[in-house]
Order: structure tokens, then C-alpha cells, then sequence
């Protein structure tokens, strides 16, 4: 039996792929056992009256607060591709009585893969690799997202779920503190998940609840979504699919509780319910040249891709209090 | 003797015979060996269930302990296994073998559980713990035939008969042994060990 032999070449990459997923609950394990500090690395709430550690809540009226969590293919809280950069911009422009934060969600830990880790040196080279143009460049940058993959998993894996979910949530919890959030003060929350960050931001929803008391909904852009217990505790989800995105699918496919077999699966209660909606941007893919935040590519009245996801989420953002929010959205022809 | 048993791993693996008719030929039936496959792959079993070991926030030197300590009693069990199917081979089909023969083989069949820390694997990790449960299984089948000179049909009948005499054994005087070793793990673990679930993150 030689390395070369297809048999063994198999063998081994399908082992490579299971023993890189097999330490990916680790760090959310380890974080939940104390082994890196300080449970949560919280800060309890501020007292009445005392002002926040970060104020631009105090400088202006705000009505909500929205924290965006990126897709598989970052690498810290700082978004690299320009395309969210400017998509987090124009929210803020849109939505100027909201307070838009971003969390990290792929590290319970909050440390950037390219920050303080063993392996920071090797991330940075990936991230590197990820920005070149060349297609081998890429194929290694792509070792990002299979990490950042598997931290889905372990947010949609009930064994590990209820550890990650509540290590997202407190780091989500200590950011809007900070940026002013009053406990049980009833402002919205909206938790905005693009990607596989549509699936952590179920998971933590119930427990961001839970700890500010707080009414909090969740927007899924192309997200990859498990039958998430969290789906029966948000306000309401709102799933925004491009009709080229396939990868959203991923999800419906790979987790059985969304399969229509499984009615009392909380995907379907939760559909039951009228907690979820659907909504269709026509054109769009999940990323790239034709995808949510592309700004070359128009729909028929002249707007960019990137223009109508703006719209459609700013005004899905302007409208959390509310109980239907698709209500008075319609799809978009290409 | 140790790097005999290692090196036949990859066809006792494939499921190939001649890997446990070459750990039968050595001296001493390669036992030694075999021992160190199936505490390896206790360790790796305890490794893929250590949730609960996170979830009950055991300590990084005591979670090493609880390791070594669930794979002592990980070959513990093994030996009591290959002890019923030696019984029950000789009772039933009255092929006499020496016990370390069967020990011996039966252990090389647990090298597919060299793998079960990949148990851990999210959301997939229960499918590839049964298929390795499976993949076990057609292992010790093969180590049995060999082991005893059994056809296909006999096997099996050993094996089921087995693993029926293992069930009453586990329900019967197997019942305050595991006690003693569920005192063991909690003991050396620094708590009950209890399925956990995490508290809220509430308002303090």
C-alpha cells in the first residue's frame, strides 16, 4: 500500500477533514471548562444611572441596536472584505437611530485567528493566500472558511451548542453593553448573520435575551441555518435569499429538523408559529461578482445588488418592533 | 513485539486475515502489543465523550487523569470481553485456544477505535463513532475466526453468543464492578460527572 494508491489518498483526506472538525469544539469546550480565564470574560452590567464604558448611545437618540456577524470568511471582528466594510457604512447611514455593532462569532474567546493563537502565523498566511488573485492562493485561503466552517457545526451541534452559543452571546452582550445598551430598557435588538453567522446568531439569540432582558430578532443573510432550539426565543427570523444562492440550502439539506418529516422539530415550530419569513432578493448569489453585496451588478430600476441589500435589511432593521416585517417588502426583478 | 502489533494496524485495518494469523505467530501472541492498541484506543474513546469532563469544568491535570483513567478501565473491560468470547468458543464450538491468543487478537480487532476521538467531530462525529463501532465489529469477527479456526457461520454464532453471555454478565455481577468504576472516574475526575447543563448568562 503506497501513499499514492487512491484507496489511502482518500483515507487520508477524509481523516485530515474529520481530525481538523475533531478539535473544533475545543476552544468553545475549554473556554466553557475555565482553562483560558475568566468564565465569558463578561462585565457586569452597569448600575442605574451609570453611564455606559463606550457612550455614542448617550450622543444621539437611539431606537435599536444591530450586531452584525460575518460570514465564514473572516478572521477577526474587523471585516476585511471592503464590500462589508462599505455594507456596515451604508446600514449606519440608513438606519440613523441605530447603534451597529460587529462581533467576531467564530472564536468564544474573541481572539482574531490572526491575534494571539499558536497558530496565528499560519492564519495570517492563509488570510494572505485569501487575498491573492491567483486560484492555488485561493484554494489555501479557503482553509479559513473549512475552520470557520466548523465552528457552525459546533453551534448547530446539540452536544456543543449550548456551550458556543452562550460564548457568542456574552461577547455580544459585553459590546452592546459597552456601546451603551440598558438592561431590559425594550430597545430592539437585531442580530444580522450573514452567511454561517445566520446560524450563530439563532444559537445566541436566546441567551442575549436572557441576559439584557431584551426583545431580540434575528436577520439571516443567505444564512446557513440548523432547527435551532434559539428559533422559538427571537422576536422573529427573517431568512434573505438570493435566487442563485445555493449555499443557504446547505443548510435545509444537511440538517434533518428542517425536513418537512419532522414537524415538531423547532424549525417547524417555529414556521408554525409565524416566527419565520422568507424573503427572495431575485437576482443574487451568496457571494462574489453576483452576490449580496456586489455593487457592479443591476436590477431593473437601476439599482446595485449591494443598493437592495442595504434597503431591504435597513428597512427590515427600521421595522424590528414590529410583527409582520416582510410586510410591506416585495422581491426585486432582476 | 510492540512494533510488530503497531505495524500490523494498517491490515488488520483492511480487514485482511493475515494480520491476525502474523500477531498469532509471534511469541506470545504479539499480547503485549495488543494491550497498548486497545489503552490507545481507550484513551481516544474518552477523548471523543469528554464533554462532559469540559461541561463539569474539570481541570486540565485532572481531565489528563480521567483520560489514563477511563482507558485503564477501557482495557479492563476489553480483557472481559475477550474472556467471554474465549468461553463461549470453547463451550460452544469446543475449539481450545489459549487466552492470550484470543486476548491478543481480539485487541488488534479494536484498532478501529484508535479513531474514536474523531467522535468529537460536530455533527458528524455520532455517524463516524457507529461506523466505527461496525467497522470494530467485522474486525473482532475476523480476529475470532482466526483466532479459533471458525467458519464464517460458526463465528458469527460465537460472536453473537457472546455478546449475549457479555450482556448478562454486564447486568449481573458486572453491576458493582461498574460501580466501583463510575467511583473511580468521578473520584479521579474531582466530581459526579452529571450530564451539565450550563447556566444562563442572566443579568447579575
Amino acid at each position: 500500500m503506497t501513499l499514492l494508491e487512491p484507496g489511502t489518498l482518500l483515507f487520508v483526506a477524509v481523516f485530515a477533514l474529520l481530525l481538523s472538525g475533531a478539535f473544533a469544539p475545543l476552544e468553545a469546550l475549554g473556554w466553557w471548562a475555565g482553562w483560558f480565564g475568566d468564565l465569558a470574560d463578561e462585565e457586569p452590567p452597569p448600575a442605574q444611572g451609570e453611564p455606559a464604558t463606550i457612550i455614542p448611545a448617550l450622543e444621539r437618540d437611539v431606537g435599536r441596536y444591530v450586531v452584525f456577524l460575518s460570514g465564514i470568511d473572516s478572521v477577526s471582528d474587523e471585516p476585511v472584505p471592503q464590500r462589508q466594510v462599505r455594507f456596515l457604512e451604508r446600514l449606519r447611514e440608513e438606519v440613523s437611530d441605530a447603534v451597529v455593532l460587529q462581533v467576531f462569532p467564530y472564536s468564544v474567546t474573541n481572539r482574531a485567528l490572526t491575534g494571539e493563537r499558536i497558530f496565528a502565523r499560519f492564519w495570517r498566511w492563509a488570510l494572505r493566500q485569501k487575498l491573492g488573485t491567483r486560484s492555488h492562493e485561493q484554494i489555501a485561503g479557503m482553509l479559513i472558511n473549512l475552520r470557520n466552517t466548523w465552528q457552525v457545526l459546533v453551534s448547530a451541534d446539540r452536544r456543543y451548542g449550548p456551550f458556543y452559543d452562550r460564548g457568542t452571546a456574552a461577547l455580544m452582550v459585553r459590546q452592546l453593553r459597552r456601546a451603551g445598551y440598558q438592561d431590559a430598557s425594550g430597545l430592539p435588538i437585531v442580530l444580522i448573520g450573514y452567511s454561517g453567522g445566520g446560524q450563530i446568531a439563532v444559537g445566541a439569540a436566546p441567551f442575549v435575551r436572557e441576559a439584557l432582558d431584551a426583545p431580540v430578532s434575528v436577520l439571516s443573510l443567505g444564512g446557513v441555518l440548523a432547527s435551532d432550539p434559539g428559533l422559538l426565543a427571537v422576536r422573529h427570523l427573517v431568512h434573505v435569499i438570493g435566487a442563485r444562492d445555493r449555499v443557504h440550502k446547505a443548510g435545509a439539506i444537511m440538517f434533518p429538523g428542517r425536513w418537512p418529516i419532522f414537524p415538531y422539530s423547532p424549525w417547524n415550530l417555529a414556521r408554525r408559529h409565524g416566527k419565520i419569513r422568507r424573503l427572495v432578493l431575485s437576482p443574487c448569489n451568496h457571494t462574489g461578482d453576483d452576490g449580496y453585496l456586489d455593487e457592479t451588478k443591476l436590477v431593473e430600476d437601476g439599482r446595485s445588488y449591494f443598493e437592495v441589500t442595504v434597503d431591504v435589511l435597513a428597512a427590515l432593521v427600521r421595522d424590528s418592533t414590529g410583527p409582520a416585517p416582510v410586510a410591506s417588502l416585495t422581491p426585486v426583478a432582476a | 513485539m510492540l512494533v510488530t502489533a503497531l505495524d500490523l494496524i494498517p491490515p488488520a485495518l483492511a480487514l485482511r486475515p493475515e494480520a491476525f494469523q502474523a500477531l498469532l505467530a509471534r511469541p506470545g501472541f504479539g499480547l503485549q502489543g495488543a494491550l497498548v492498541i486497545v489503552f490507545l484506543a481507550g484513551i481516544s474513546t474518552s477523548f471523543g465523550q469528554s464533554v462532559v469532563l469540559f461541561a463539569n469544568h474539570v481541570s486540565p491535570r485532572r481531565f489528563v487523569a480521567s483520560l489514563l483513567v477511563q482507558a485503564a478501565l477501557f482495557v479492563l473491560t476489553f480483557l472481559a470481553w475477550s474472556a467471554t468470547v474465549w468461553g463461549t468458543a470453547f463451550l460452544l464450538m469446543g475449539r481450545p485456544a489459549p487466552f492470550a491468543a484470543a486476548a491478543a487478537a481480539i485487541g488488534l480487532a479494536y484498532a478501529p477505535q484508535l479513531f474514536n476521538f474523531l467522535v468529537l467531530t460536530p455533527y458528524l462525529g455520532n455517524g463516524v463513532g457507529a461506523a466505527l463501532s461496525v467497522w470494530t465489529l467485522l474486525a473482532t469477527l475476523q480476529a475470532v475466526g482466526v483466532t479459533f479456526d471458525l467458519a464464517r457461520a460458526e463465528t458469527l454464532l460465537v460472536a453473537v453468543a457472546g455478546w449475549l453471555a457479555a450482556q448478562a454478565l454486564q447486568r449481573t455481577i458486572g453491576r458493582p464492578v461498574a460501580r466501583v468504576g463510575r467511583w473511580v472516574r468521578h473520584a479521579v475526575a474531582g466530581t459526579t460527572l452529571d450530564p451539565h447543563e450550563p447556566p444562563g448568562l442572566g443579568p447579575r
